[in-house]
């Protein structure tokens, strides 16, 4: 589409515009009926009598040699198709490194790693057969944290990782070390300055990995047709990404990868990179390309599956004795787990703006995504910014106290602006950075900060913490996404769009955004829910709070693009100029012709009494390529690694009783700019849940490792994560300072609640006990080992 | 899913139950008597329980009842949770039993789980035998000998201790102890449902405080001589406290997922400390 058409240059139609009767209103969700009946239907729920059933058999070491593998008694047992083992399927996969096999092959590298896969009639009998299959292991050496496989003399856990197949700009490892990869920052003279600082705040921050707490576990159909077309069915975020991942994995072209997505019950990242398709498509292989599902228990899903990242780090920051941040140097080694996956761009998400949105002028930082023998790690809502946020907020603290200084007025004096420049150098001009100081200040109201962080109330302690945070996408240069906008005879459209509906609501947001450009009620807009690869239009992933940028823009190009063929058409049959014709209520109109003809008229051109017919069949089009990407230079970290930022000032209020170290979350404090919010409600239910999930994930979630590296809670009756109750109260306020690239302003949103609330939870436990608290989950048991040194 | 194909069975007597379960040990099956199934499901699913029979209890009349006759309250062995939560009248007749069983799981697993189950259970906590044992509460089972009744203590030791055919019918509960001052606590790595840290049942009768713990240890457990240190006099609180949790073999104290042992330890102080306070002890 030539930019003739982009929505900013047309006269009639603009989205910068204030006034608007969908955008900017709660509508019911376009997805509500069909879950709260039931019927909406997730990949597990796809049954079909002709259909074969995987089982997988997984490492219970977590480094070990394989010695030998045995099949034969699985084989004869009732059911069973086939028996795979990693040396049937010797292809490696992985994006963007390619380091993992299929199925184990001599070595196991965590525990929880497909072994084998059993295919056969029935799910019971898989599983079954799963007990009859013979693997004999020796343990290896086991390298249970990022910062001990960094050693020089640690077990090398991937010796051939110069041999793998990468993504030269998202991978960079080290070969002879454990390094997956290395992502430098170095702006300004980081190392020359330090003499001219007053204060310098050194903290160390430390947390496992944890799951990401999606209601439903994954599902995956594989089948192959005779002439080799493959149709996976499957439980992702990112199906435009498989058919190349297929493609890489075993040699077939992308275009005979059909993916199909019903609904998905919730991501978080967990369902943003393709794990196990390749294994069900090696398994459907395996038995003459027939159907095969495989469905992942919550053990899988918490043992195999990639998790949430686990991380070491250590922050230096320095600063004047006014306060104003002078130079940092972080260092991270981040918990990536035995395979790489997307642990190494989460690597980079956390180097790039590993400042928090503060102005410093000399940035040293380095981040080491190392392997370890844990579960690989994966995106989780926040994509590395939880994680830097968590460690620079510490020291921003520290040094607050070491000052004696507000530690919202440091924020405040430090807050960045267009105008300044972040740490991989890229000038924040126009809108691309959201109202730091506006958050702040909205902060200080919310949570009534009067300066005091602590205040006693018998056995108890009152104390507030809070942050700043900032995040923006690691989306690639070429990251796209298209609409197609159709008229139905009826005066309705409908919209296609390749995003995933995970339960985010985006595909309701699109409506609006359509709605408004057809000037009529969100009721005339219909949604396809599901996506077929083959059916809709490309979006790049259903990740990084990116849907309502990317698809919203191509939404919007193609609701345009559609009013535009109407009008032409119409503009024939009223005898007046395009321009004049009026698309509104689901009708076509013109100032000096009194009759209105309804747009489903002109669904296929449209007919006159007589028979002639004038115009075409209307297909709105619209895509939109991210725009001001750039690489990162490997030696200093300088670039544009997203388009816009969107900033958060954040805070917790929490009840501590010194007696037994427990405490409760009383408030929680979201000051967000959201350049503008589309659907009121969606973005409260957005933010809200978010923080639910950041306070969960801060105060009790996480992998509790046994000695040999197992993940010893690998089920919710032992995995501990927020349930209903447990909540505080929610306070949220948005800002709405617009970034012009986007439909009416909007920045992301899904998951900016979630990034500061380990970070203000810490700020506050800490200003409780009086003693730091830096490493995550803040458990009691944390709390009394800090606060008695037990 | 189930991964494993097992029979099902109900018994509608005391009799044909203890039949039943003889005529499938005999075919050389395993059989399993059935309360509430949610162990038989959620550990089946991962073959750590694999029963080739299940013998339904619910239907038995027995295993019903939930009454108090001549001052001796009578709970079926197949009484859920919930039952037990629900009940108004529990709430004098036996109200340390309704609040320890009301921090058992989540009110959906209450449900289905049944108070004989859950003491008979494979995973360890059997939290709702606490009441029992601080209570001295006898047991009426039911086996190839037919019925007995025996005081908690034999029948429950870390725990049940049954014949492989003898199931749990009645738990008999006298009124002197079920209406006693009590405490009951429980302490959680977070939130307000999941296993314990600790979780312990106490009551005062007399001078004397009875107390059972689950959580500590990997079963549940009364000890004489813990309640003996903790109604010494010329001690403090926190010295008597000390003395108890010391002769708690310390490798029999819990480390896992939940808590360290050192942390465990701490936590187990502070409840018995506010025992103790609660119930006059200090």
């Amino acid at each position: 589409m030539s930019e003739a058409f982009s929505p900013w240059n047309m006269a009639h139609f603009s989205t910068n515009g204030s006034e608007t009767t969908v955008v900017g209103h709660s509508v019911g969700r376009k997805d509500t009926s069909l879950k709260v009946t039931g019927h909406a239907k997730y990949t597990d729920d796809e049954i079909e009598s002709d259909m074969l059933h995987a089982a997988l058999l997984t490492s219970p070491h977590a480094h070990a040699r394989i010695l030998s593998m045995d099949r034969r008694r699985a084989l004869q047992a009732p059911g069973v198709r086939a028996v795979l083992f990693g040396t049937d399927c010797p292809n490696h996969t992985g994006d963007p490194l390619a380091d993992r096999p299929i199925l184990a092959i001599d070595t196991v590298r965590y525990a929880g790693e497909p072994v084998a896969i059993v295919i056969a009639d029935e799910f019971h009998q898989a599983a079954a057969a799963l007990a009859s299959i013979d693997v004999v292991y020796a343990p290896l050496p086991v390298v249970q944290s990022p910062k001990a496989a960094y050693e020089p003399n640690a077990p090398l856990l991937h010796p051939d990782v110069h041999t793998y197949r990468r993504n030269r700009a998202e991978a960079n490892p080290i070969p002879g070390t454990n390094i997956a990869t290395h992502v430098p920052i170095r702006k300004g003279h980081p190392d020359d300055v330090w003499a001219s600082c007053d204060v310098i705040a050194e903290v160390e921050v430390s947390f496992p990995q944890a799951h990401h707490a999606y209601m439903e576990t994954p599902a995956i159909i594989a089948e192959i047709d005779p002439d080799g077309e493959m149709h996976i069915t499957t439980s992702t975020q990112s199906p435009f990404t498989i058919p190349s991942l297929i493609h890489e994995t075993f040699d077939v072209n992308p275009s005979q990868v059909r993916v199909h997505v019903p609904f998905v019950g919730g991501g978080f990242g967990g369902k943003s990179s393709p794990y196990l398709e390749p294994l069900v498509v090696a398994a459907s292989k395996a038995v003459g390309g027939r159907k095969v599902k495989l469905r992942c228990e919550r053990e899988h899903a918490m043992q195999t599956l990639p998790c949430h990242i686990g991380l070491e780090a250590k922050v230096r920051l320095g600063a004047k004795r006014d306060g104003r941040f002078v130079a940092v140097d972080i260092t991270y080694w981040f918990d990536g787990g035995a395979y790489a996956d997307r642990a190494v761009i989460v690597t980079r998400a956390a180097v790039q703006d590993c400042t928090g949105p503060y102005r410093i002028p000399h940035v040293r930082c380095d981040g080491f995504c190392m392997y370890t023998n844990h579960p690989p790690a994966t995106a989780y809502r926040g994509f590395g910014h939880p994680e830097e946020t968590f460690v620079i907020e510490r020291a921003v603290d520290v040094l607050a106290r070491q000052l004696h200084l507000d530690p919202l007025e440091i924020r405040r004096l430090n807050a960045i602006r267009t105008g300044d420049s972040t740490p991989t150098q890229t000038l924040l001009t126009g809108g691309r950075v959201g109202n730091v100081p506006g958050c702040i200040d909205h902060l200080k109201k919310l949570m009534e900060w009067d300066g005091r962080a602590v205040r006693r109330e018998g056995s108890r302690i009152i104390a507030k913490g809070m942050c700043c945070s900032w995040k923006t996408s690691s989306t690639p240069p070429n990251a796209s996404s298209g609409a197609i906008v159709r008229v139905n005879e009826d005066s309705t459209v409908t919209l296609l769009s390749g995003v995933v509906e995970i339960g985010q609501g985006t595909k309701t947001a699109l409506a609006q955004m359509v709605a408004e450009v057809f000037a009529m009620s969100v009721d005339r807009v219909h949604v396809v829910l599901e996506v077929d690869t083959k059916e809709e239009p490309e979006h790049w992933k259903t990740v990084a709070s990116r849907g309502t940028l990317l698809a919203g823009n191509a939404a919007v190009r193609a609701a345009i693009d559609a009013v535009r063929q109407l009008q032409e058409t119409a503009a024939i049959v009223f005898q007046c100029r395009p321009s004049d014709v009026r698309i509104s209520n689901g009708v076509a109109s013109c100032a000096h012709e009194e009759k209105a003809i309804p747009i489903g008229d002109f669904k296929n051109g449209y007919a006159f009494p007589d028979g002639r017919s004038v115009g075409r069949m209307v297909i709105g089009r619209g895509s939109y390529t991210i725009e001001d990407v750039t690489p990162l230079d490997p030696e200093t970290g300088r670039g544009s690694p997203g388009p816009e930022w969107t900033v958060a000032a954040q805070g917790v209020e929490i009840e501590y009783r010194p007696a037994d170290c427990t405490y409760r979350v009383l408030r929680a404090f979201s000051v967000i700019d959201a350049g503008k919010v589309i659907h009121p409600a969606l973005a409260l239910g957005q933010v809200k849940g978010a923080m639910n999930m950041g306070l969960s994930l801060a105060s009790r979630e996480g992998y509790v490792y046994s000695g040999r590296g197992v993940v010893t809670n690998p089920q919710f009756r032992v995995y501990p994560i927020h349930r209903y109750g447990d909540q505080p109260e929610y306070h949220v306020v948005f800002l709405e300072t617009p970034d012009e690239h986007a439909p009416w302003g909007l920045r992301g949103l899904g998951e900016h609640g979630l990034i500061g609330m380990p970070a203000a939870l810490a700020s506050a436990l800490s200003n409780a006990l009086g003693v730091d608290v830096n490493e995550m989950p803040m458990t009691s048991e944390l709390l009394w080992r800090i606060q008695t040194g037990g | 899913m189930h991964p494993m194909d097992f029979e099902y069975v109900s018994s509608p007597t005391l009799s044909d139950a203890v039949r039943q379960y003889t005529r499938f040990a005999q075919l050389g099956k395993r059989p399993m008597y059935f309360g509430g199934g949610t162990e038989i499901i959620t550990l089946g699913r991962l073959h750590q329980v694999n029963p080739d029979a299940v013998i339904d209890l619910k239907p038995i009349p027995e295993t019903q009842v939930m009454a108090v006759q001549q001052g001796q309250l009578v709970l079926g062995g197949s009484i859920t949770l919930t039952q037990i939560t629900d009940a108004p009248w529990l709430g004098e007749a036996f109200p340390l039993l309704q609040e320890t069983v009301h921090e058992i799981a989540d009110r959906t697993a209450r449900n289905k789980i049944t108070i004989a189950g859950n003491i008979c259970g494979t995973i360890f906590y059997r939290e709702a035998v606490l009441p029992f044992l601080v209570c001295d509460s006898k047991v009426r089972t039911y086996g190839p000998k037919r019925g007995k009744e025996r005081s908690i203590h034999r029948v429950f030791n870390r725990e049940a201790r049954l014949e492989p055919s003898e199931f749990i019918v009645q738990l008999v509960t006298d009124e002197t102890a079920r209406t006693a001052p009590f405490v009951h606590i429980k302490r959680r790595k977070a939130g307000r449902v999941g296993y314990p840290i600790v979780s312990a049942a106490a009551i005062r009768i007399d001078d004397r405080i009875r107390i059972a713990f689950s959580g500590v240890c990997p079963f549940p457990f009364r000890s004489s001589a813990i309640e003996t240190i903790l109604r010494q006099r010329g001690l403090t609180v926190r010295q008597r406290v000390d003395q108890a949790i010391q002769r708690i073999p310390s490798h029999l104290i819990l480390d896992d997922y939940e808590a360290s042992r050192a942390y465990r330890t701490f936590v187990l102080a502070n409840v018995l400390e506010e025992i103790l306070q609660r119930l006059g002890g200090a």
